[in-house]
């Protein structure tokens, strides 16, 4: 049998396959992104968590093929609806880009160009994808607009003019212009207060059930997406360390590091209890550690750990890069 | 409790357009407030509320426009020497934001301390002085070895930490924390916070501890002040606010913080409003327009606060009048 169209709803929109990328400097290569597979089912929401440094901006970096040197993608494949993104020509990716697949970035004040009106960007994204006329233009960028709870009268506006949260929102607007099948999410909220954060994931929440998208959200904040991604992937130090639904994960944590990720949020419910958080800090991707490269922090190391790097790990339908894990000794 | 630092009408007015504008914003208007000691005082807001304003008056980099700051029952308007000044600021110490541009790059870690050491306490010999530097990096954690390191050397934590230190080296009473720990990764936030409440109980030391983050505020903080536009919402025992938010602007704040122990749900109304930027105001609530509960009175006057239970306060007309809770948000 013929492999299946892009078209046909089962499969994925985006399958990356032992992703690794590099940067090449001086004092050596640096993997940042070591052996990555993943997949994003249609209209699936795949939240990606973990802290600086942990690799997930240049992972995402590497799915839309924006890396710019000294990074590059040293081994894998990112398939997206069947074509293998890497090693496309920029004309070839053009085609792609924006219409298929979007990105909104993590800061807004800069992703905006600053002398162009709203309107006007919304315009140049129209147009590099065809020949509408005014009218479609006009049409389209009021109505993507809307979508996100903006008054089509802020086509005029400048960025300075709009605040950081219709900033960000009419990013997300310009991300739909052309109702992609995937848009990548770099912590697009993390400048924003709590009352603006919760409305702006609410609201693409919202859109994402009405038009279908799928959603790759990269944040530091585990609690920010507990109640909005259908599946996590937790990464330490350029690797997956765990991968599953997140109901699963946040009831279950199996990985030390998740579990201590989620140790380490004072709640406002419930008892106050001391925390302790992670001890040390995430390594130097130049320099990790042998073995499993969370061992240096971690409360359940033992001997084992510190020289045998472990795979990711089938545990009860989730992926964990643990041995203790993987052999039952801890869980 | 004795009052360390007592804060009233305070007001802080920003001429704001050309040359020729009569437009003013009122960042800080009328508040009043006090820190006592051996507390953290957590302050909560929007960005825009003001809170940083505050923390730079009481550390002295704006003048007020109207009202008046006591520290230790004095005046700082009466501050008029350099010497008085400095002892002021060695008391009231200021930790910033961003530990990356913080502490001067060019240095080794030790250079802050040991200068503030120089001007601050000029009893101290050379000695002395690398002594009491290796003694405070101690108590925030930091081995004494880091004092010889470049910043550049030190993790984004570390870097906090000896922000700490240097506040510590100075003996303060209280510690003005202008969001001190939402620059940090989240594993290494907790420990930050533990710091904090470690120099109140071990050193005696106070801390204003501004955040918009509620739930970092209630691990460490005895006492909360909620800001909105300007002015105080809600201020009290921070349990107490947190289990009775009785300002429609703190509950609508308290369910937007992200919890995932909370029961996994996506509440149907949201909220999509915007704080004001409060230029030349006319009288009434500054939430008004965001408030499912507003009244005629809401927009005639302004509410001043009120205690509801005790020691803890709303500025909400709804609230003073009714007699139970009202919820405006959950």
């Amino acid at each position: 049998m013929r492999k299946v169209q892009s078209s046909v709803p089962d499969t994925p929109v985006l399958e990356v396959s032992g992703l690794s990328v590099d940067y090449l400097l001086d004092r050596g290569d640096v993997r940042a992104v070591d052996d990555v597979s993943f997949t994003v089912s249609r209209g699936e929401f795949l939240g990606i968590v973990g802290e600086s440094g942990c690799g997930k901006s240049t992972l995402l970096f590497a799915v839309a093929q924006l890396l710019a040197p000294p990074a590059h993608v040293a081994a894998g494949t990112v398939k997206f609806e069947g074509t293998n993104l890497v090693g496309l020509t920029d004309k070839q990716l053009s085609a792609i880009r924006w219409r298929d697949m979007s990105v909104v970035m993590q800061s807004a004040m800069n992703a905006l160009n600053p002398v162009k009106s709203i309107g006007a960007q919304f315009k140049d994204a129209l147009r590099a994808h065809g020949k509408p006329s005014r009218e479609e233009i006009a049409t389209r960028s009021a109505e993507v607009l809307r979508m996100v709870g903006i008054d089509p009268v802020h086509l005029k506006s400048y960025p300075f003019q709009l605040s950081g949260g219709m900033r960000q929102r009419s990013m997300i607007a310009m991300a739909m212009l052309f109702t992609p099948d995937l848009i990548i999410m770099d912590e697009p909220t993390s400048a924003l207060d709590v009352v603006a954060q919760r409305s702006l994931m609410v609201q693409i929440k919202e859109l994402q059930q009405t038009y279908g998208f799928a959603v790759i959200f990269v944040t530091h904040d585990m609690s920010l997406i507990s109640h909005f991604s259908d599946r996590l992937m937790v990464m330490y130090a350029g690797q997956i360390d765990e991968l599953g639904a997140t109901k699963t994960i946040f009831d279950r944590p199996r990985h030390p590091y998740t579990q201590g990720l989620l140790e380490a949020f004072p709640s406002i419910h419930g008892p106050r209890v001391p925390l302790k958080g992670i001890p040390g800090n995430p390594p130097d991707l130049a320099m990790v550690p042998t073995g499993c490269r969370f061992h240096p922090r971690c409360p359940h190391v033992i001997e084992r750990c510190t020289v045998i790097a472990p795979d990711l790990y089938p545990v009860d339908g989730d992926l964990v890069r643990c041995l203790r894990c993987q052999d039952g000794s801890l869980s | 409790m004795a009052d360390l630092l007592r804060v009233e009408h305070l007001t802080r007015h920003f001429k704001i357009g050309g040359a020729l504008s009569r437009r003013t914003l009122y960042a800080v208007d009328d508040v009043n407030f006090h820190i006592g000691e051996r507390e953290i005082v957590a302050l909560a807001g929007e960005s825009g509320s003001g809170k940083s304003t505050i923390a730079r008056l009481l550390a002295r980099i704006y003048k007020p426009t109207a009202g008046e700051v006591f520290f230790e029952g004095k005046p700082l308007s009466a501050i008029r020497s350099r010497r008085d000044g400095l002892r002021y600021s060695g008391l009231v110490p200021m930790v910033f934001q961003d530990p990356f541009a913080s502490i001067n790059p060019v240095f080794r870690v030790q250079h802050g301390i040991l200068r503030s050491l120089k001007l601050h306490r000029t009893e101290l010999s050379a000695k002395q002085r690398l002594d009491e530097a290796a003694r405070v990096f101690e108590v925030v954690g930091l081995g004494a070895d880091m004092l010889q390191r470049f910043p550049y050397e030190l993790s984004g934590g570390q870097r906090q930490r000896v922000g700490f230190a240097q506040a510590l080296a100075m003996r303060p009473k209280l510690i003005l924390a202008d969001e001190p720990v939402s620059m940090l990764d989240v594993s290494i936030r907790i420990g930050l916070l533990n710091l904090m409440a470690k120099l109140r109980d071990e050193e005696g030391v106070s801390v204003l501890y501004i955040t918009h983050d509620i739930a970092s505020a209630r691990y460490v903080a005895d006492r909360l002040i909620v800001m909105y536009a300007g002015q105080i919402a809600e201020t009290g025992p921070i349990e107490d606010v947190l289990a009775h938010p009785r300002h429609p602007y703190t509950q609508l704040l308290l369910s937007a913080v992200p919890d995932p122990r909370a029961p996994l749900s996506v509440a149907a109304e949201t909220d999509r409003g915007e704080p004001p930027k409060v230029i030349d105001p006319a009288p009434g609530c500054r939430f008004r327009w965001r408030c499912p509960l507003a009244i005629d009175t809401c927009a005639q006057v302004t509410p001043g606060l009120a205690e509801l239970r005790p020691g803890h306060d709303a500025a909400c007309h709804v609230a003073q009048t009714s007699a139970e809770e009202v919820k405006a948000f959950t």
